[in-house]
């Protein structure tokens, strides 16, 4: 089965139909209809896409072969935005209980994940584009989208401009890669760059850093991550975990399958300036996150710090150690940022309140919604028994056999500087005494989708083997 | 080669201009329109890479087509939030942003 185009079909259906549903029926007097039924459509095709990455349903070729590549590194990545969509989508049937206009919201939502669905599995540089932008322009309406709110709407204008930014510099990086290749296929472009003029050389690494900073925008990397806590902060926080554990994930697809082409071409040491990147990134972002005062700006920066993680995998970038590891890193951060980052949601919806105060002796008036987030923070923070911890330790060996020993040593370092937040909230919700020991309401399906993730998080982190399989058969039937 | 090049001197320089105006400006609708011009003068390579290759080539024209129609789609949701921001502040200065600070 052609997995991609059937998805296209689902899911741009389904998004057109909320919308028009509501206008025909009057849905909008059934307020969750559209969110069970997103919930659904997200359930079904996670379904398809997990049966065919267990091979019970062939993946089968591309009906459009130049523009879609139908292979495993773009189901792994699949499996991933789905998983997230459907977290977000599940979760927001409380979280977006009373806002207005629901099937716009939840339309927008399963466009996004088209989009992050056609970038993973892009193969030429137009689907790319049109991806990249499929993903980015509901997501710059769902930032914004309490509308009434100074907040979620300077987010919006500060994530917009940004995003309209990187789509700028993506595409002007992208019209340089053609200009030198007349192709804009990606298995065409890396033949014709293989037979380049060496004089031509300054121009690919032109294109190949305006493409990287486009991206980047994206990535969250130092020094484009500016926008990043701004705009999860003043975001409906659902929205802030598809941004971060979602379209992030995308966003590191797209550079896995540009830089692969352009890599081994280019003469100039990218692996360095990849590194440093990767350095600045995560150091900055532990950093910041150790002195926040809001419980969505730290994750915020503790989601830029692990982004310099998996930056790794792409400065050692021909090794496919790295390329498992950021991969597989991807799984991980996703499952545990989403379950960070709605636990957050749900504990601000509570208190009415982002800040860290509410968190104090939280084990006793929300005891689900506090173990799903402690499970979450220290898999963040690379807890051994925990999932976090295996994905690491791959990345850190790469970057070893990859003669960048002093990258794994401030991976490392940083890893035990992020338990400094990570272990502060812990310790706030079990350690310290509750300011009022009043029991707080736990919505039964949401703490119910939270300890079913972190779940997630501790099994694979006892048994990761399915999943390691998975992305190392990724890893090489995508690089030859 | 000659025209090639010129066409892809006045894009380098209408990526200059876009990049100098999100430098310098601080008006949300100015700084859209240099973004804008951003991908202007990536539409123009496209268009001139297309055309004056040693081997042209029609796909570049494709490109442009879906670059224009998305950059359409992205300024109409873009002004949309500028609008709402303008109602909220009566301003659109993007210095006057300041609510989110950590």
């Amino acid at each position: 089965m052609d997995i991609p185009i059937i998805l296209t079909g689902t899911l741009a259906g389904s998004a057109l139909l909320l919308p028009a549903l509501d206008i025909a029926i009057g849905t909008k007097t059934n307020r969750t209809f559209s969110a069970y039924f997103t919930s659904f459509v997200m359930a079904i095709s996670l379904a398809l896409v997990l049966l065919s990455a267990t091979s019970v349903i062939p993946l089968g070729e591309s009906a459009a072969p130049k523009l879609l590549q139908n292979d495993f590194m773009g189901l792994v990545f699949a499996i991933i935005v789905l998983s997230v969509a459907l977290m977000v989508s599940l979760s927001s049937i409380d979280y977006m209980r009373d806002e207005p206009n629901t099937s716009i919201y939840y339309s927008l939502l399963l466009f996004t994940s088209l989009g992050m669905i056609l970038l993973s599995f892009a193969a030429d540089l137009l689907m790319v584009f049109v991806a990249w932008e499929l993903m980015g322009i509901p997501t710059f309406i769902l930032v914004g989208y309490r509308k009434k709110d100074p907040n979620s709407n300077e987010a919006a204008v500060k994530f917009f401009l940004l995003g309209a930014l990187s789509t700028g510099v993506l595409l002007y990086g992208i019209s340089i890669l053609f200009g030198l290749t007349g192709s804009t296929n990606l298995a065409a472009v890396a033949a014709e760059l293989s037979t380049l003029d060496a004089s031509m050389m300054p121009m690919l690494a032109f294109g190949v850093i305006l493409a990287i900073a486009g991206l980047g925008l994206k990535l969250s990397i130092v020094p484009f991550h500016m926008w990043i806590p701004d705009a999860y902060e003043g975001a409906p926080t659902t929205v802030s975990t598809l941004l971060s554990a979602g379209t992030k994930k995308a966003g590191f697809v797209a550079a896995i399958r540009i830089l692969a082409v352009a890599f081994p071409l280019l003469k100039l040491d990218l692996t360095m300036a990849l590194a440093v990147i990767a350095l600045a990134t995560m150091t900055l972002g532990n950093l910041a996150a150790l002195t926040q005062k809001s419980m969505t700006r730290l994750l915020a920066y503790s989601s830029i710090a692990q982004a310099g993680y998996m930056m790794i995998g792409l400065a050692v970038l021909p090794s496919n150690l790295g390329l498992t590891g950021l991969l597989y890193h991807s799984f991980n951060h996703a499952l545990m940022q989403g379950v960070a980052f709605l636990a957050a949601a749900m504990i601000s919806s509570r208190f009415s309140k982002a800040s860290l105060e509410p968190y104090e002796g939280l084990s006793r008036s929300m005891p689900l919604t506090s173990f799903s987030l402690t499970i979450a923070l220290l898999g963040l923070a690379g807890m051994p028994p925990l999932s976090g911890f295996w994905s690491k330790f791959i990345l850190f060996t790469a970057a070893v056999d990859g003669n960048l020993t002093w990258l794994a040593f401030a991976g490392l370092l940083n890893s035990a500087l992020s338990l400094g937040y990570y272990g502060l909230i812990v310790k706030r919700m079990y350690v310290d005494e509750p300011s009022s020991t009043q029991k707080v309401h736990e919505p039964v399906g949401f703490a119910l989708l939270l300890l079913a993730a972190s779940m997630v998080v501790i099994i694979t982190g006892i048994y990761p083997a399915p999943i390691y399989d998975l992305t190392q058969k990724a890893v090489l039937a995508f690089v030859p | 080669m000659e025209p090639l090049f010129n066409y892809f001197f006045v894009s380098l320089l209408l990526f200059a201009i876009g990049v100098y105006g999100l430098i310098s400006k601080r008006n949300a609708l100015r700084l859209l329109f240099a973004v804008e011009i951003i991908i202007n003068a990536a539409t123009l390579n496209f268009v001139a890479f297309s055309r004056y290759l040693p081997t042209p080539s029609a796909s570049g024209q494709v490109f442009v087509v879906f670059a224009i129609a998305f950059a359409a789609a992205e300024a109409a949701a873009g002004l949309a939030i500028i609008l709402v921001a303008f109602r909220l502040n009566k301003d659109v200065d993007i210095r006057e942003l300041r609510r989110l600070r950590g």
